[in-house]
């Protein structure tokens, strides 16, 4: 058993989120801001048979112009601040800013280092985080259904 | 070895490395004849004790050939600011020497090209960080600043985008000139899901000409954040050098901390660091092996390397808590007696073997993939030597080089296996040899898995002597990993230098991919799989 039936019920509610908000597709551009890999393997773990988000409606997309959300991982190396946010601005609005990964906090491990910016929120507005080192697939996915659910709850205030 | 003592100002015994001092004269000479004759270049780097004795030093390691020894040469500047380049006679040096120019502001004089490569303008110039006087000042750094005012214009696009997407730099990438040549800007931003790093392409037509990588936008300040933790919490750190690597990186930083402090660590722990070594080992090449075929466009070969992947990586997870193998590692020995889990590694091992089999079936028997494999990015025995590249890349252009029979260190004097070498130097060689050291790996695992182990699982850490200093290393997936440390007066880091088999081995990239053509660049660079992380530090 690869994935459990509990993890299972996740994807009903992140079809749903998906589903509602995004027109059944939500398209995210990674923008790895320094981080040492692992986050971005997890990422990368997410698109495998095994996670297989595609049939979700998620995708990672080559181009931040094509992009719904940015999902970020590091603590924002200080040679990455620009092209960051570059990346940042070339995102057509509204955009969402994830940020994934215990570095994006403070810096995690590397807090304080003469070289990093200690968070992604030093440098663009961050809207979600989700912490873990790394976040395995499920927390990124089950970090993004609650962002759903968020968005959903926000939409409804708003209507009402 | 005669001539290299004649000339030795002073000499050093310490575990299996021979500290030899000497004079800025002699210190080319000794070097080149070191490296030509009697070893391979492993790394060099800078150390600031001007609080001991008033110098810089600059260390340069070598492997003896045939033995398990190091000797490390060693030049004191006491007041000079420059030393001898090696790069004229030891190619393999050309990037250490500009990064001791970078964070030491230590000048290798004839050094053929002193532009930045670790800092990039984020840093003002004469800011070197690794410095023992310096303290970063916020307002030192040169934030690129992007008003709100442009912002907005950009995105009503009044602006012109060149304005903000021009690339502010001092830096200046190397130049050809010539009919029809062109270049292509690449990154820091990739389309995949990969790490940053710009390339500058200089192509005719589909060839490459010449490409430039311009890295370490990923740099971290790792070395000198080393020096204001423990050297207890610094595993930590050591595991978050390179993701995939982590358990590798973790061992050889506790293998140096070790060493320098006289652990003795249970034949229990050895045997846990080297099972978990192995199956690092195995999740990276099976990994690989898969994404080489995104490289061609075998979308189901990358689809089964990464299932069978994925199953190693929940195995990592069920046994030590981390996917990444995180946390297993303590100065002094292991957290989790790993043994005690044989069963679900062995069941896991069965099914990951069978479906390894058939993936390589699958691979080898499909034309259109080999075919795209042979003879592409071809890198020499010749140049390979010359880069000191390391690893599977060094293997599979024919040098017969492991670190773990090299220097045997945990177990691997006792376990059977031999490197596997290829002398094609291009990216089938490099899968085969993957292959085979998938193979290698699970046959270790299964040796491993038939004995007991005696002994605790981690030791009483001892007090650590002041300005004591040792080596660790181990063979990581991707080639040999070095650390250095040095304690200071009260028992904690001075130094802590760290060597990743990707700054060895970026040097290659640009000569294996001279004359491939463009669409052949990400399966030349998956061929290789080099961290951005590991190498930027
Ligand atoms: S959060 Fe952890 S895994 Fe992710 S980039 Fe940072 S150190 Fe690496």
């Amino acid at each position: 058993m690869i994935i459990s039936p509990e993890d299972k019920a996740h994807f009903v509610d992140l079809q749903k989120g998906i589903d509602s908000i995004f027109g059944r597709s939500l398209r995210i551009r990674q923008v790895d801001a320094g981080s040492c890999n692992a986050c971005e393997w997890e990422c990368t773990a997410l698109t495998n048979p095994v996670y297989d988000i595609q049939r979700f409606g998620l995708d990672f997309v080559a181009s931040p112009r094509h992009a719904d959300m940015l999902l970020v991982t590091g603590p924002v190396s200080k040679q990455m601040e620009l092209a960051l946010r570059k990346t940042y601005l070339a995102t057509p609005g509204p955009r969402i800013v994830l940020a994934c990964g215990d570095c994006t906090v403070d810096g995690g491990v590397y807090k304080g280092s003469y070289a990093v910016t200690n968070g992604v929120a030093n440098v663009i507005p961050v809207d979600f985080y989700i912490p873990g080192c790394p976040p395995s697939p499920m927390r990124i996915l089950t970090g993004i259904r609650k962002l759903l659910a968020v968005l959903i709850g926000k939409q409804a205030g708003e209507m009402m | 070895m005669e001539r290299v003592y004649k000339k030795a100002v002073g000499v050093k015994k310490f575990l299996n490395e021979e500290y030899i001092e000497v004079g800025a004269d002699d210190f080319r000479d000794i070097c080149t004849y070191l490296e030509k004759k009697q070893g391979a270049f492993r790394l060099m780097f800078a150390a600031d004790e001007r609080r001991i004795d008033g110098t810089f030093k600059i260390y340069v390691v070598f492997s003896i050939h045939g033995k398990d020894a190091f000797a490390v040469i060693v030049l004191p500047l006491k007041d000079a600011l420059f030393y001898p380049s090696l790069t004229v006679n030891i190619p393999a040096a050309h990037w250490y020497e500009r990064e001791i120019k970078d964070l030491f502001g230590l000048t290798a004089e004839r050094h053929p090209d002193l532009r930045r490569l670790v800092l990039h303008d984020a840093f003002p110039a004469e800011v070197y960080p690794l410095r023992k006087d310096h303290c970063f000042k916020e307002r030192e750094w040169v934030r690129e600043k992007i008003e709100d005012k442009k912002i907005r214009s950009y995105e009503d696009k009044k602006d012109t985008t060149s304005q903000l997407l021009s690339f502010p730099t001092s830096y200046s990438f190397m130049q050809v000139e010539g009919e029809g040549i062109y270049e292509i800007p690449v990154g820091p931003v990739h389309a995949g899901i990969i790490e940053p790093g710009h390339f500058r392409f200089s192509a005719v037509g589909e060839t490459i000409f010449f490409l430039e990588p311009r890295l370490f936008y990923t740099h971290k300040g790792t070395e000198k954040h080393f020096e204001g933790m423990s050297f207890s919490e610094g595993v930590k750190l050591a595991e978050r050098v390179s993701g995939t690597s982590s358990f590798s990186h973790a061992t050889a930083y506790c293998l140096a901390v070790e060493r320098m402090s006289g652990i003795e660590i249970t034949e229990k722990a050895k045997a846990v660091r080297t099972l978990l070594l192995e199956l690092e080992r195995l999740y990276n090449n099976i990994g690989d092996i898969g994404n080489m075929c995104a490289g061609t466009g075998l979308a189901v070969g990358y689809a089964l390397g990464a299932v069978t992947k994925e199953k190693l990586m929940q195995l990592n997870d069920r046994l030590t808590g981390s996917r990444y193998l995180r946390g297993a590692n303590v100065i002094g020995g292991v957290t989790k007696d790993v043994f005690q889990q044989a069963d679900d590694i062995l069941n896991t091992l069965d099914i990951v073997t069978k479906e390894y089999k058939s993936l390589m079936k699958l691979l080898l028997g499909t034309i259109s993939h080999v075919e795209r494999l042979e003879n592409t990015g071809r890198l020499s025995k010749e140049l390979a030597q010359k880069l000191g590249v390391t690893g599977v890349v060094a293997r599979a252009s024919g040098i017969n080089d492991d670190i773990r029979k090299a220097h045997p260190h945990l177990l691997y004097d006792r376990l059977y296996f031999e490197p596997h070498t290829s002398v094609r130097g291009d990216v089938f060689a490099r899968m085969t040899v993957r292959a085979a050291e998938v193979e290698c790996s699970i046959s270790m695992i299964d040796t491993l898995m038939e004995s007991g182990y005696k002994g605790e699982l981690a030791t009483a850490v001892k007090d650590i002597r002041p300005y004591s200093h040792a080596l660790g290393y181990t063979e990581t997936p991707r080639g040999s990993v070095f650390y250095w440390v040095m304690s200071d007066e009260k028992g904690r880091p001075m130094r802590v230098k760290l060597r990743s088999p990707s700054f060895c081995n970026w040097p290659a990239v640009p000569f294996a991919v001279h004359g491939n053509i463009v669409p052949d660049f990400p399966l030349c660079n998956k061929s290789f799989n080099l961290s951005y992380s590991g190498c930027d530090m």
